[in-house]
C-alpha cells in the first residue's frame, strides 16, 4: 500500500512540474521593441498602427507589413506571415507576436483589439432610427 | 407614432416579471423539497413539485414572449436591436434567441428546467426525489437570478438614454416614438432596424449547435445533484446506477455539440483545422472530460463496491467545471486574449457567476468533507493487472488532461496574477501536455478490455495481446510508410489508437454475438480510437501550401493543378471565388467566400473544401488583388510637413474658412470649407484646393484632380478635417489620393491568394464521432434498463 501511493505520487508531481514547465515556456512574454531586439526571444509587443506610414502586401510571399509604434514610441516596421488581420482598420491596438530580426519585428500572429462594442454604439444606434 | 409600440413594451415588462415569478417559483421548490426531504412531508412535496411546475411554466411563457419579440422585430428592446435585423432568414431569426448572453442564459435556463421534470419522474420512483430536486430547483434558481440581473427584455431607451430620449414637442412624421412621461413632454424614439446577426454566425450550425450544446450543459447538472443527494441520504452505493444512465446521456449530447462546433469551424468559420483550443472550445471540453472519466470510475463500483469517494467528486467536479468555464467565459476576465471576443458584463454578473461557482462548489465539497469518515472503503483486492486498475488509471489520466486544460484556459487569469499581465498560452501547451497522457488513454481503453475483474494471469494476458499487438504495429507501420516520418510520441499515439481500435472491434465483435445489448462500450471506443487516429493524420500530416493564382493562369502545387477562373457576386457584400481543381483525372471546383464589409472595412472568410474518401482539399482564401483597379493612397497631411505621395511632394499649407462661409455655417445653411495644398514635382509648384461641402445632409467631400507637368493625372479628395483650435499649425488633414494609371499594372490580371492544405483521413474523425455517438446510445439503453431492474417503486401519491 505505502509503495502505491508513493510511486503513484511521484507520478503526478512529475507530472505536475512538467506541465508547469510547459505552461511557463508557451506563455509569450509581453515586451517592447526594444527589449524584443535585445532578448531575440519571441514575445509579445503591444502598440499602435501608424497609419501614416505605408502597409504594404508580398502577393508571392503571403506577407503584410505596416508600422508599429510600441508603449515606449519606438516605430518599427512589422512583417506578418500572412494577409492583413481581420479588423485591422478598425483596431484601436494591435498585439504582434513575433522575434525582432534585422532591425525588422517578423511576427506569426497580429491580434486586434476592436473598440468594445458598447463604445460604437452612439453612433450605430443612430443609423439605425 | 408605432401602432402597438406601446403594447408590446407592455409585453417585455410582463415578460421580466414572469422571470421573477420563475425564479422565486424555482426557490421555493428548493425550500420545500428540502422539507419535505427533511420531514419526510407529502404536503411539502407536493408544494414543491408544483412550485417547480410553475416555475418551468413560467420560464416557458418568458421564452415564447422573448421569441415573439424577435419574431416580430421589436427594435424597442435592447437585445432584439442588438442581435437581430429584419433581413434575416426565420431559422436565423429565431436562432437570435441566444446569439447573446441574456438569450443563452435564458435558452440554458429553459433546457435545465426540461430535463428537470424528467429528472423529477426518474427520481420520484427510486425515491430519490426530494433530495435530488432541492439541489437541483437551487441551480435552476441560481440561472434564474442571473436573467433577473441581466433583464432579455431592457427596454433600448433604458439602455441609450442620451441618444434616444428627449423632451419637448414630437417632430412631425417621427416615425418609431413612444411617450415616456405625457406629463413633463419626454419621448424617446426607437430604431426601425437591428445592427444584425454576426455574419460569422449566419449559417445552419448557428441554428443547431448552440442547442445541443446547451442540452448537454444542463444535463451536466444531473450527476452533480445525484452525488449530493446521495450523501444527504447517506446512500453511497446505490446512487451510482440511478446517476449512470444520466451521465451517459449528458457526454453524449455535450461531445455531439463539442464535434459540431468543430465541425462548424472547420467547414465555415475557416480555422483551419476542427480544434483550437480557444477558450469557448474547451470551457465545454472540460466536464466532457470529466463526465466521461466519472463513467468509467463508475464502473468500478458497481462491480467491487469500492472507488465511492472517487465517484462522488467526478460527479461533484463534472458540473463544478461547467460553472468555472461559465465564469471564464462569460464574466469578461479573459479579456481580449482569444478570437472569441468577450463581452465584459459588468460587475454584478461577474459577482453573481462568481458566487454561484462558490455556493456549488461549497456545498458539493463542503458535505464531501463532512460525511468522507463514514462513506464505505471497500477492501481492495484487485492487482495491478486487473480491469478495476485500468479503469482507475483511464479516469485518472482523463482527470488530468481536464486539469491541463483548466490550467491553459485559466492562463489569463494565472499569468495576470504572477506576472501582472493576461496572456494566453500557445496552442503547443496543449499539445505538449495532452499527448502522453492521449497515449496513455489509448492505451489503457485497448488494454483495459483484455484484463479479467481482480486479476489477470500473464498467459492468457499475452496470448490475447499477439494478435492485436502485430495488427497495430501493422497499421502505425502502413501510416509511416504513406504519410512518412514524424516524431516517436506521434507513432506511439497511432501505435496505441491502433491498437485500441483493433481490441475493440474484436471483443466487440464476440460482445455482439452473445449479447448485443452490451455492446455499447466497444463501439464507443472503436469512435475514440478512429477519432484519435482522425486527429493525428489530419492535423500532424497535413500539407500546406500559400499560392498566388492569376486568374487563367494554371498552377501546380502538392500534386494539384489549380486554375482561379474568377469571382462572382453572391450579394452587394459576399463574393464567391471559382477554383479548379486538377488532380488525378477528376476536376472539381472549389468556391471559398468573402465577405467585404463596406461598413467597417473588414473582411471575413469563408473556406470550402472538397471531400475525397482519403483526404480534404481545404481551401482559404487569404486576399484579393485586382489587377485593374485604380491605386488609391490613403494620406495624413500635418500643417507644414511635406510628404512623398507618388512622384509628388504634398503639403498642406491651411485651412481656407472665410467669414462669409462663417456666417453661412451660423445661419445654419450650406456651408464649404476649403483645405490648401502646395504640391511640388522637380521645380514647378502648384497650390491645389479642396474642399467640402457641409450642409443638412452631413459633409460632402468634392475630389480635386490634378495634372502634373509630365501630363500624369491624379486625383486628390479630402476625408477628414482635423483643425486644431488651440494652435492652428497642428490642424491635418487626411486625404486619398488616386494614383496615375501605370500601364504595367492596368495590364495584370487579378490575382487570388489562397491557403490550400490537404488533409490526410479527416473522414476518419468523422466516422468516428458517428460511431462514438452509436456506442453512447447503446450504453444509455443498457444502463437506463439496469437502473430499471435496479428497484423501481410506484411514485408516491401527490
Amino acid at each position: 500500500m505505502k509503495v502505491k501511493v508513493i510511486v503513484g505520487a511521484i507520478v503526478v508531481v512529475i507530472g505536475v512540474v512538467l506541465g508547469a514547465m510547459n505552461f511557463m515556456e508557451s506563455n509569450v512574454e509581453y515586451a517592447n521593441f526594444s527589449a524584443a531586439e535585445r532578448s531575440q526571444k519571441k514575445v509579445q509587443v503591444k502598440g499602435e498602427w501608424v497609419k501614416e506610414q505605408p502597409t504594404a502586401f508580398d502577393v508571392q510571399n503571403v506577407k503584410f507589413s505596416f508600422f508599429m509604434k510600441d508603449d515606449a514610441s519606438r516605430v518599427a516596421k512589422v512583417v506578418l506571415d500572412g494577409a492583413k488581420p481581420n479588423n485591422f482598420e478598425l483596431a484601436t491596438s494591435v498585439v504582434a507576436k513575433g522575434k525582432f530580426v534585422n532591425g525588422e519585428f517578423h511576427a506569426s500572429e497580429v491580434l486586434t483589439k476592436c473598440p468594445s462594442k458598447y463604445e460604437g454604439s452612439s453612433e450605430t444606434i443612430k443609423k439605425t432610427l | 407614432m408605432r401602432r402597438g409600440a406601446m403594447g408590446m413594451v407592455l409585453l417585455g415588462t410582463i415578460g421580466s416579471s414572469i422571470i421573477k415569478v420563475a425564479f422565486f417559483a424555482a426557490l421555493a421548490a428548493a425550500f420545500f423539497y428540502f422539507r419535505s426531504f427533511r420531514n419526510q412531508s407529502d404536503k411539502a412535496l407536493f408544494y414543491a413539485r408544483n412550485c417547480y411546475h410553475l416555475s418551468t411554466l413560467s420560464l416557458i411563457a418568458a421564452s415564447s414572449v422573448f421569441l415573439y419579440l424577435i419574431l416580430t422585430h421589436q427594435f424597442q428592446f435592447t437585445y432584439v436591436w442588438e442581435y437581430s435585423s429584419t433581413d434575416l432568414s426565420l431559422p436565423l431569426l429565431v436562432s437570435t434567441f441566444y446569439a447573446g448572453q441574456e438569450g443563452s442564459l435564458t435558452l440554458w435556463a429553459l433546457y435545465t428546467s426540461f430535463i428537470g421534470i424528467f429528472l423529477m419522474f426518474y427520481t420520484s420512483r427510486r425515491e430519490y426525489e426530494s433530495a435530488t430536486m432541492s439541489v437541483y430547483s437551487s441551480i435552476l434558481a441560481f440561472l434564474l437570478l442571473m436573467l433577473v440581473v441581466k433583464n432579455p427584455f431592457a427596454l433600448i431607451w433604458d439602455s441609450f438614454p442620451a441618444d434616444l430620449v428627449k423632451s419637448g414637442p414630437i417632430p412631425n412624421g417621427l416615425p418609431n416614438v413612444v411617450m415616456l412621461d405625457a406629463a413633463r413632454g419626454v419621448w424617446a424614439q426607437f430604431p426601425n432596424q437591428g445592427k444584425g446577426l454576426n455574419p460569422l454566425l449566419q449559417n445552419y450550425w448557428m441554428v443547431i449547435h448552440p442547442q445541443i450544446l446547451f442540452t448537454g450543459f444542463s444535463a451536466m447538472a444531473v450527476p452533480y445533484t445525484l452525488a449530493v443527494a446521495a450523501m444527504m441520504k447517506r446512500d453511497y452505493n446505490s446512487w451510482i446506477r440511478i446517476a449512470t444512465p444520466w451521465a451517459v446521456f449528458g457526454s453524449m449530447v455535450l461531445g455531439t455539440g463539442i464535434i459540431l462546433g468543430g465541425y462548424w469551424a472547420y467547414e465555415t468559420l475557416g480555422w483551419g483545422g476542427f480544434w483550437g483550443w480557444d477558450p469557448v472550445e474547451n470551457s465545454s471540453l472540460i466536464p466532457w472530460l470529466l463526465c466521461v472519466a466519472s463513467i468509467h470510475s463508475a464502473l468500478n463500483q458497481r462491480k467491487t463496491g469500492g472507488f465511492v469517494r472517487t465517484n462522488i467528486v467526478f460527479s461533484l467536479l463534472t458540473f463544478v467545471t461547467v460553472l468555472y468555464s461559465t465564469f471564464l467565459t462569460r464574466s469578461g476576465v479573459l479579456g481580449d486574449t482569444s478570437v472569441h471576443s468577450f463581452v465584459d458584463p459588468g460587475m454584478w454578473v461577474y459577482w453573481l457567476l462568481l458566487g454561484c461557482l462558490g455556493l456549488f462548489a461549497g456545498i458539493g465539497f463542503g458535505l464531501f468533507a463532512f460525511r468522507v469518515r463514514e462513506m464505505p472503503k471497500a477492501p481492495v483486492k484487485h492487482s495491478y493487472f486487473s480491469r478495476e486498475f485500468a479503469l482507475f488509471l483511464g479516469a485518472f489520466a482523463l482527470s488530468f488532461v481536464a486539469l491541463f486544460v483548466v490550467i491553459g484556459t485559466s492562463s489569463p487569469i494565472i499569468t495576470s496574477i504572477l506576472k501582472g499581465k493576461a496572456s494566453a498560452v500557445e496552442i503547443i501547451y496543449y499539445v505538449r501536455t495532452n499527448l502522453p497522457l492521449g497515449i496513455v488513454i489509448c492505451f489503457l481503453s485497448g488494454l483495459g478490455q483484455l484484463l479479467w475483474w481482480r486479476q489477470s494471469h500473464a498467459g492468457p494476458l499475452l496470448r490475447s495481446l499477439a494478435v492485436p499487438v502485430a495488427l497495430s504495429l501493422l497499421i502505425t507501420a502502413a501510416v509511416y510508410s504513406v504519410l512518412g516520418s514524424e516524431e516517436v510520441l506521434i507513432l506511439l499515439f497511432i501505435f496505441c489508437a491502433a491498437f485500441s481500435l483493433v481490441v475493440n472491434a474484436k471483443i466487440g465483435y464476440s460482445i455482439f454475438a452473445g449479447n448485443p445489448k452490451f455492446v455499447g462500450g466497444s463501439i464507443a471506443h472503436v469512435g475514440i480510437a478512429l477519432m484519435c487516429l482522425g486527429f493525428v493524420t489530419s492535423s500532424r500530416y497535413d500539407t500546406k501550401a500559400t499560392l498566388a493564382l492569376e486568374r487563367g493562369k494554371p498552377a501546380e502545387s502538392m500534386g494539384y493543378r489549380l486554375t482561379y477562373l474568377g469571382y462572382k457576386e453572391l450579394d452587394s457584400e459576399r463574393y464567391a471565388f471559382n477554383v479548379e481543381v486538377h488532380h488525378g483525372g477528376v476536376t472539381k471546383i472549389v468556391a471559398p467566400i468573402m465577405r467585404f464589409n463596406s461598413q467597417d472595412n473588414s473582411t471575413i472568410r469563408h473556406p470550402d473544401v472538397i471531400n475525397f474518401i482519403s483526404r480534404d482539399f481545404y481551401v482559404s482564401p487569404v486576399t484579393v488583388e485586382t489587377g485593374t483597379k485604380e491605386a488609391v493612397v490613403s494620406h495624413t497631411l500635418a500643417r507644414g510637413k511635406p510628404l512623398k505621395i507618388g512622384d509628388l511632394t504634398v503639403t498642406f499649407s491651411q485651412f481656407k474658412f472665410t467669414d462669409e462661409q462663417r456666417a453661412a455655417m451660423s445661419e445654419g445653411k450650406e456651408f464649404f470649407i476649403t483645405a490648401e495644398l502646395q504640391i511640388q514635382k522637380g521645380t514647378s509648384s502648384d497650390r491645389l484646393e479642396l474642399r467640402v461641402k457641409n450642409g443638412p445632409a452631413g459633409a460632402e467631400f468634392i475630389p480635386s484632380a490634378y495634372t502634373a507637368k509630365d501630363g500624369k493625372q491624379y486625383e486628390f479628395a479630402m476625408t477628414k478635417t482635423m483643425p486644431s483650435q488651440e494652435d492652428p499649425s497642428q490642424s491635418a488633414v487626411a486625404v486619398d489620393v488616386k494614383l496615375p494609371h501605370d500601364p504595367a499594372a492596368h495590364q495584370k490580371e487579378d490575382t487570388l491568394v489562397i491557403e490550400a492544405s490537404i488533409k490526410p483521413m479527416i473522414n476518419l474523425v468523422w466516422a468516428g464521432t458517428v460511431t462514438l455517438i452509436i456506442g453512447f446510445v447503446l450504453t444509455i439503453m443498457r444502463r437506463v434498463e439496469e437502473a430499471r431492474r435496479q428497484g423501481e417503486r410506484p411514485r408516491p401519491p401527490e
